[in-house]
């Protein structure tokens, strides 16, 4: 499987008359990606706006962050979600680099949704604030969730999607700046070079935690808890197999632009053929009851040992409850004789003082830990907010609450706000990005 | 100007050797012994006050007296930070310096800082307590050990970032937290080093060492026929309430929880109980909240016999996103009220 990935780096998005990319700036046409965004009857107002790095605004409540990309050769950037099944992986797949599309709800947000900082002390909690954003903002009439804490988001995620597809589609017919080659031979055709290299795994478990659907990460649109671990290759993930769902605790949460950018991947990929022979990808879950866990924990196992695995990295999107899944799949990969690396974040409450992570077990000796969900952050106002502030303190975020004996409301009289880092839209990067790391004090 | 405190034994406060460790407490004002060593550290802009001794096996043996008697003596003064030692591998010393360094800080409020070896069984004691700095063997050490000490309260008095533990030198305290490295690597070539180094059978250090296993033990199985005579409590960490959350318990990540008077109900309604668990679908729980507290199946076990009766109160909190530390305290609790009403079985239902 050969996949190209053509970039074009965004060094500037402006609104205008035509929806073009004109040498680093992206122009988009307000009115006609609007009208995309309401090709779906259920979003009741929409608008778009613009957000740099360094800019005074925070917005609230986050849903989603999506890569603008087009497919060449037609079809779907996320098939089986956008558009028809067809392969991700393969042929050529033109990206706006250094932006995304981040979708905002007006009004209401949920446990599952986040909060960015494009400037000042609070941008560094989020990958997103060094990204230009077109950022939708909308309202749906999803009256069934409106007061719920839980949402599926449904309306403003595939919306955002459509969005994507759309700013994407408009370099289609242009020459990329760059192109990154991403390719890997069958396992059993590798060469003597490679199979010579310990053979490295990648394990992933996306987020698959309600038992109902509409809430979960889509791999090529089938919801995860509904699967057992599958092998796939590497490019399927990078190029739209996967879409983000719509219910972990922010911070620990994998955006669809996190799966598109998936920094893990890619540096596999650059070890690959030097240091390591990355076989693939095993497509794991989270899934509540014990026994799915210890279920998926023997597919994932009996897989790298199949595919003759020396080493694995498993990586889980999830605290809490999906600890038990990180832990169990370590243990039954090191049982096989799997050398395992695990990538998470911590949750040590807050004193700090708090078992890091629900499951433990010594077998699991070698662990990156990306953040801590816990941590408290206090910022200052912000000038411009986008969405609703209250949100945080309001709806059930996960980092934010509407009375404290002690710290009272998330959102202060004054718009300062009081959250856990569990709030933070994707902050703690288990994906890869993060450079936070978590010492004993 | 800050002010200080030091706490000494009664060797290393000049009164004399193990012949009068049973010397009661006292307080100085000015610098006695190590004390002076402490202030030519500490510089100008703090001043330590007073020392106070007391023998070691006063303190171990008549601990409560000594620790109110040197309570008395803090009363009236003014202090910002309290220092005790160094006490090396001196057992006695070092169970010494955390009793009283443990209470000083409970009762004042200032930061406390001791120093010991890690052989020195106060070590193990105290160290989630407070900042024990990893000091020498023996007095040899002193110069060193009191530079530590002062060096890292200077910090504190004027309020600089503090690192971790293991670069400041003191004993880890089992608080963990994140931080930005200060040359940033990605985790993605953490990964990458680790796992080389982990295939290559290399040493490597895990970012997250895991800590010894807390596993408490399962209490034995009540038979049949005890069952009978017992009495049932129902505890849950699925957030049953009665609408509208009286104890304002949180939705996740929760420090609270409550009891609910059932004594005169057969079953659970929704509408007058709901569960506020943000971590699950509610809506099974909210049409019926017996499936997390089975008040109706365990009435009718009450009815037939199965169970001798049910414990007038339910107890209830939120498991979603609560931290292993919180459930533990919870948990304690809600236990220590249920021997105290003399339940000696409980279901505990979890979501």
């Amino acid at each position: 499987m050969k996949l190209e990935l053509g970039n074009f780096f965004v060094q500037d998005i402006v609104f205008g008359a035509q929806t073009a990319y004109v040498e680093g700036i992206l122009t988009i046409n307000k009115e006609e990606a609007l009208a995309v965004v309401k090709e779906d009857e259920h979003i009741t107002e929409a608008d778009l706006v613009i957000v740099k790095p360094g800019d005074m605004v925070r917005l609230v409540p986050v849903k989603e962050a999506i890569e603008p990309r087009h497919r060449i050769g037609g079809g779907p950037i996320f098939p089986g979600v956008t558009g028809d099944l067809m392969q991700a992986g393969n042929g050529r797949t033109l990206a706006l680099k250094d932006c995304s599309v981040l979708v905002v709800g007006q009004h209401w947000g949920g446990f599952q949704d986040g909060l960015i900082d494009m400037g000042g002390e609070g941008a560094k909690y989020t990958y997103y604030s060094q990204l230009k954003n077109i950022v939708l903002v909308a309202d749906t009439d999803e009256e069934f969730e409106r007061y719920e804490q839980q949402k599926k988001n449904r309306a403003l995620r595939w919306a955002g999607m459509r969005l994507a597809e759309y700013i994407g589609s408009c370099v289609k017919d242009m020459e990329p700046e760059t192109v990154e080659t991403y390719e890997l031979a069958p396992v059993t055709k590798r060469t003597a070079e490679e199979n010579a290299l310990p053979n490295v795994v990648l394990v992933l478990q996306p987020q698959s935690q309600m038992e109902e659907l509409g809430y979960n990460d889509l791999l090529y649109g089938w919801d995860c808890n509904r699967m057992v671990p599958t092998f796939m290759h590497p490019n399927e993930v990078i190029d739209g197999a996967m879409i983000s769902g719509s219910f972990m605790p922010c911070s620990s949460k994998w955006s669809t632009y996190d799966f598109q950018n998936f920094p893990m991947i890619k540096r596999l990929y650059q070890e690959h053929g030097k240091t390591i022979n990355f076989l693939g990808v095993i497509m794991s879950n989270l899934n509540v009851a014990l026994e799915q866990k210890n279920r998926a924990a023997l597919f994932v196992a009996q897989m790298a040992k199949s595919l003759g695995a020396d080493a694995a990295v498993v990586a889980e999107e999830g605290y809490g409850n999906p600890d038990a899944d990180f832990i169990a799949c370590i243990v039954a990969l090191e049982d096989a004789g799997v050398k395992t690396v695990g990538l998470t974040n911590e949750c040590t409450g807050r004193d700090g003082a708090s078992q890091p992570l629900v499951a433990l077990d010594e077998k699991a000796n070698a662990i990156v830990s990306c953040g801590n969900v816990s941590e408290m952050i206090i910022l200052p106002p912000m000038e411009t907010v986008i969405g609703e502030l209250q949100s945080l303190a309001r709806d059930g975020l996960s980092g934010g609450w509407n009375h404290d004996a002690i710290l009272g409301s998330s959102v202060r009289e004054d718009g300062s706000i009081i959250m856990e880092n569990n709030a933070m839209f994707c902050g703690d990067q288990v994906v890869g990005w993060s450079t936070k790391t978590m010492v004993e004090f | 100007m800050k002010k200080a405190i030091l706490y000494l034994n009664q060797f290393f406060g000049q009164i004399g050797g193990e012949e009068l460790a049973d010397h009661a407490p006292e307080i100085r004002e000015g610098l006695v012994g190590p004390a002076m060593e402490l202030q030519k550290q500490l510089g100008d802009d703090v001043q330590v006050t007073h020392t106070i001794i007391c023998g070691d096996n006063f303190m171990g043996s008549r601990t409560q007296e000594a620790l109110d008697t040197i309570l008395s003596f803090l009363e009236d003064k003014e202090f910002d930070i309290f220092f005790a030692g160094p006490a090396f591998r001196a057992g006695r010393y070092g169970s010494a310096c955390g009793n009283i360094c443990k209470t000083v800080k409970e009762k004042f409020n200032v930061p406390v800082i001791t120093s010991m070896n890690d052989e020195n069984p106060g070590v193990e004691m105290f160290k989630k307590e407070m900042y024990i700095f990893k000091g020498g063997a023996s007095a040899a050490a002193m110069r060193k050990d009191v530079a530590a000490m002062a060096k890292f309260g200077l910090k504190i008095l004027n309020s600089e970032e503090l690192k971790s533990a293991d670069e400041e030198g003191y004993y880890g305290r089992g608080v963990r937290s994140q931080i930005w490295m200060e040359s940033p690597v990605p985790a993605t070539d953490r990964v990458i080093d680790m796992l080389l180094k982990k295939v290559q059978g290399q040493p490597f250090k895990s970012e997250l060492p895991i800590p010894p296993s807390d596993l408490i033990p399962i209490a034995p199985a009540i038979g049949l026929g005890d069952l009978s005579k017992l009495h049932i409590a129902v505890v849950t960490s699925g957030g049953i309430v009665p609408v509208g959350n009286p104890d304002r318990i949180q939705s996740a990540s929760a420090t609270k929880w409550g009891k609910y008077h059932i004594a005169d109900k057969y079953d659970l309604i929704g509408g007058e109980y709901q569960t506020i668990h943000a971590g699950f679908d509610p809506a099974a729980a909210n049409a019926d909240p017996d499936v997390i507290v089975p008040l109706d199946a365990l009435r009718a076990y009450e009815k037939e016999g199965k169970i001798g009766g049910i414990h007038p109160y339910f107890y209830s909190t939120v498991g979603t996103g609560t931290t292993q530390a919180e459930a533990a305290r919870m948990g304690r609790e809600i236990a220590a009220e249920l021997l105290a009403a003399g339940i000696k079985a409980a279901i505990l239902v979890s979501t």
